[in-house]
């Protein structure tokens, strides 16, 4: 058996203790065959939004092509779990019966799971979500407020665009229109106060940029862009509201190649659907995941919602297609949606890939940029991040020789990070968070001639975000 | 040898093969020896040619398959310059260089790359070198008292090294000065170098001016407008500049300025995967024909094609000499 303790929270040490003692009273007993040890691998260094996934304890198989290999992993989540239920807990999990499990769908990539259908169902119902569950997404997240919606680091934004401007008035680089975007909008407050900010500053210098500016808003979420509409009424025409797919921006806007000058997202790329790859004893092995209910929760939601317990797969199908208006009572639909999302656990197991040139990558990334960042970590588990990487990749062709694309999200930014625990997803109301695999980003970045700098989040304390620019590399 | 009307060329590099990437940051990471990659050079300019030639292009290069980027192939030679070899990992991107004292006459010994060019192909072919004023933005320069002092020098020295060429049998010279457009405010000084870098030079010169082609994107925004009438002034018979990506606006300037310069017309957008129809080519240089003489036009891609996938990079290149082709007919009735 291998521990792998590369985080432990503050507190939890006698706990990581007890587990190596409690396995091998387990063996001991005759409760867990030696076998399964001599190949067992612990993981304790989970690092988990509150809500999400997962179960307290995990296992996850490994298998090639359909065969199963003898790796086996557990990882322990020590917050949820607390000493008295360990053993049993443990004693359960490696007996590995799934019988009690209603799976969703087959294994297959992360990014392919129907998890991300739930995600997108969220965005497009947000209105009537917030309305059943009395309070607006914001109020989610941790302390409440979107580090986006940060009065003065919006503020910094727009005034540091506006001297871009200028440098460029001054050398007669100006273009006659000013195309900016924000990719994932939600409520538009950033979209708002950046261009109240913006139009504040060049007022104030008298430069008479602010009409030049062509503000495209653009969201996947219909319902979005209306309330944005709305909100951004006050800048009139010079805002155009745009439905497209964050993952290829440029496919809508290819007319606008090389012309934009400032492309903005927050806590978007932490919401695209991603893939993870592990390396173990130096192989790599690709994650792949399914969705699974608890047979007793699946009976407890069926007998509220007088659905037929062999209806329940289909029930969640027809959901995720037409949305909560399947019930007859949308409202009814909603509770349906939410009871099904808080049940949901992802189930993990590892397949063993013999090349990278097998896994599938997201586009924009080939073999050499995995290898680039595995370097000889022989054990190592991170994001491939294809939602973001793919998105980064279909962004930057848009950008203007002096423009730029700003981030601001949860960003793993270093390889050696991941060294120090795995920051696996979490559910935010009915959303996806995920952290992003920034090391990435700046490697894809590095190849197609942009340098990708983190600059940590410095407008409020403790906070875990920070904002990506990029720069373009030498000439 | 003859060249038809509207001669088709290319502006230097062919596709670059993701194997040859490799290969190249191999030997940077001294996996695979000098003789080795030579070889593999050879082999992959051999291709180059090939696909120049099966496109039927009039006048055609080495591809440029020996160069990491536009300024390393130049730096290694330049002599005097100190190269830090453990400056770069990967092949495409800049080694530090340095020159911290005059620069030693003594040639670059672009010569062989030339003779091996001629060797391999019955077609006019042309050689293509960066000129001063790009070297200067990259070489740092410890000894000269100015930037101009350092280029001009560079030029003195490179200008021996175009006669060699032009002893060696070649015909048609281009020079890439990509960084004018990034620093515009240069441009005199840009034009005396040019003067200096081909004085006595007995071929057909061209210089290539565009926005930047690094990884595949324009580094600069603008228009040629900076160019006039200072280019004017240059020594020089053809000027070829992009028109396809950026729109052929720009065109209506030799209408103002009108010249003795033959304009080669860049009609193949190289950022773009999409292969261009013989048709849009066609339209494309017959918009410049509104505003040049067809005896003073010729046809190329905006800039050098290395970023694109050899398919795509073939495939632009028959459209261009098919459009050409087109025009052609229609000029001779
Ligand atoms: C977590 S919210 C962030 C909203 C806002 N930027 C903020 O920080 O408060 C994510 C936003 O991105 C949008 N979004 C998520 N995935 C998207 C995709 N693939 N294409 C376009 N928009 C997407 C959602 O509709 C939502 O408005």
């Amino acid at each position: 058996m291998i521990l792998h303790v590369n985080h432990v929270r503050p507190g939890h040490a006698k706990l990581a203790g007890d587990v190596v003692a409690t396995l091998l009273s387990l063996l001991e007993d005759g409760r867990v065959q030696s076998g399964i040890l001599q190949n067992l691998d612990v993981h304790l260094d989970w690092i988990q939004y509150k809500t999400n996934f997962r179960e307290p304890i995990i296992v996850r198989k490994a298998v090639r092509n359909d065969e199963v290999l003898p790796m086996i992993e557990i990882a322990i989540d020590l917050r949820q779990i607390g000493e008295t239920n360990l053993r049993e807990s443990l004693a359960e999990v490696l007996k590995t019966v799934d019988g009690d499990r209603v799976a969703l769908e087959p294994f297959g990539p992360m990014r392919n799971s129907v998890v991300w259908s739930f995600n997108k169902l969220y965005w497009q119902y947000l209105p009537d979500w917030e309305r059943v569950s009395g309070k607006g997404y914001e109020k989610a997240l941790p302390g409440g407020t979107s580090d986006g919606h940060n009065p003065v680091a919006i503020k910094d934004s727009a005034n540091k665009f506006w001297t871009l401007l200028k440098d460029m008035d001054s050398k007669g680089q100006l273009p006659p229109e000013i195309f900016v975007m924000e990719i994932g909008v939600g409520t538009a407050e950033r979209a708002l106060r950046w261009m109240n900010d913006f139009k504040e500053q060049d007022r104030e210098h008298g430069t008479q940029y602010y009409p030049r500016i062509r503000f495209l808003v653009a969201d996947y979420s219909i319902a979005t862009l209306n309330r944005a509409t709305e909100r951004l009424g006050p800048h009139g025409e010079l805002c155009s509201f745009l439905a497209l797919d964050a993952l290829n921006p440029f496919k809508s806007l290819s007319f606008l190649r090389y012309k934009m000058l400032y492309i903005h997202l927050t806590n978007v790329y932490d919401n695209l659907p991603t893939d993870e790859i592990a390396v173990r004893d130096g192989k790599y092995y690709f994650v792949q995941v399914r969705s699974y209910l608890h047979q007793s929760e699946v009976q407890k939601i069926c007998e509220k919602f007088g659905v037929p317990p062999s209806d329940f797969n289909r029930t969640v199908t027809r959901l995720l297609e037409v949305g909560p208006v399947h019930f007859s009572e949308v409202d009814q639909g909603m509770a349906f949606w939410q009871a099904v999302w808080a049940a949901l656990h992802l189930e993990e197991r590892l397949v063993a890939v013999d090349s990278l040139m097998e896994a599938p990558l997201p586009p924009g990334m080939r073999p050499s940029h995995v290898e680039e960042f595995v370097g000889d970590a022989a054990d190592l588990r991170f994001h491939l991040s294809s939602g973001a990487v793919e998105s980064f990749s279909n962004t930057i062709p848009l950008l203007h020789p002096r423009g730029f694309l700003e981030v601001q999200d949860i960003f793993v930014a270093k390889v050696s990070d991941y060294l120090q625990g795995f920051r696996g997803p979490g559910k935010l109301d009915g959303s996806i968070l995920n952290w992003v695999n920034g090391a990435m980003l700046a490697e894809i970045g590095r190849q197609a001639g942009y340098d990708v700098h983190f600059a940590p989040f410095r407008y409020r304390e403790k906070s875990n975000t920070s904002i990506l620019y990029t720069t373009q590399r030498e000439q | 040898m003859n060249l038809p009307i509207l001669p088709t060329s290319v502006v230097g590099s062919y596709s670059m093969p993701s194997w040859l990437e490799r290969l190249k940051t191999e030997y940077i990471m001294r996996k695979i020896s000098r003789h080795d990659l030579d070889e593999i050079h050879d082999t992959a300019v051999k291709a180059a040619i090939k696909d120049q030639e099966m496109a039927d292009v009039d006048i055609i290069t080495d591809g440029e398959m020996r160069r990491d980027n536009l300024i390393d192939y130049f730096a290694e030679r330049l002599p005097g310059t100190q190269i830090d070899h453990t400056s770069k990992k990967f092949y495409y991107d800049f080694y530090e260089s340095v020159v911290t004292g005059k620069i030693p006459t003594a040639s670059l010994g672009l010569v062989d790359d030339f003779k091996f060019l001629r060797a391999n192909t019955s077609r006019e072919t042309k050689f293509c070198i960066t000129g001063p004023h790009s070297l200067v933005k990259r070489i740092r320069n410890e000894y000269y008292k100015t930037e101009e002092d350092f280029a001009l020098d560079i030029a003195r020295v490179m200008n021996m090294e175009l006669k060699e060429l032009v002893r060696a049998g070649a015909r048609h010279i281009q020079i890439d000065e990509p960084y004018y457009s990034g620093f515009p405010q240069d441009l005199p000084f840009g034009v005396r170098l040019l003067n200096t870098l081909v004085d006595g030079v007995d071929a057909h010169i061209g210089v290539h001016i565009c926005y930047g082609n690094r990884y595949g994107r324009p580094s600069w925004a603008g228009n040629y407008q900076y160019l006039f009438p200072a280019i004017l002034e240059a020594h020089v018979q053809q000027l070829t500049l992009e028109f396809a990506w950026r729109g052929g606006e720009d065109l209506e300037l030799f209408k103002e300025f009108p010249g003795k310069l033959e304009v080669g017309v860049g009609v193949i957008d190289v950022k773009s995967d999409s292969v261009e129809s013989p048709e849009i080519v066609a339209e494309r240089i017959r918009h410049a024909l509104k505003f040049l003489p067809p005896e003073r036009t010729a046809v190329l891609p905006d800039c050098g094609l290395l970023r694109l996938r050899q398919p795509v990079a073939l495939g632009k290149l028959k459209a261009m000499v098919q459009g050409a082709k087109i025009v052609r007919k229609e000029l001779q009735g």
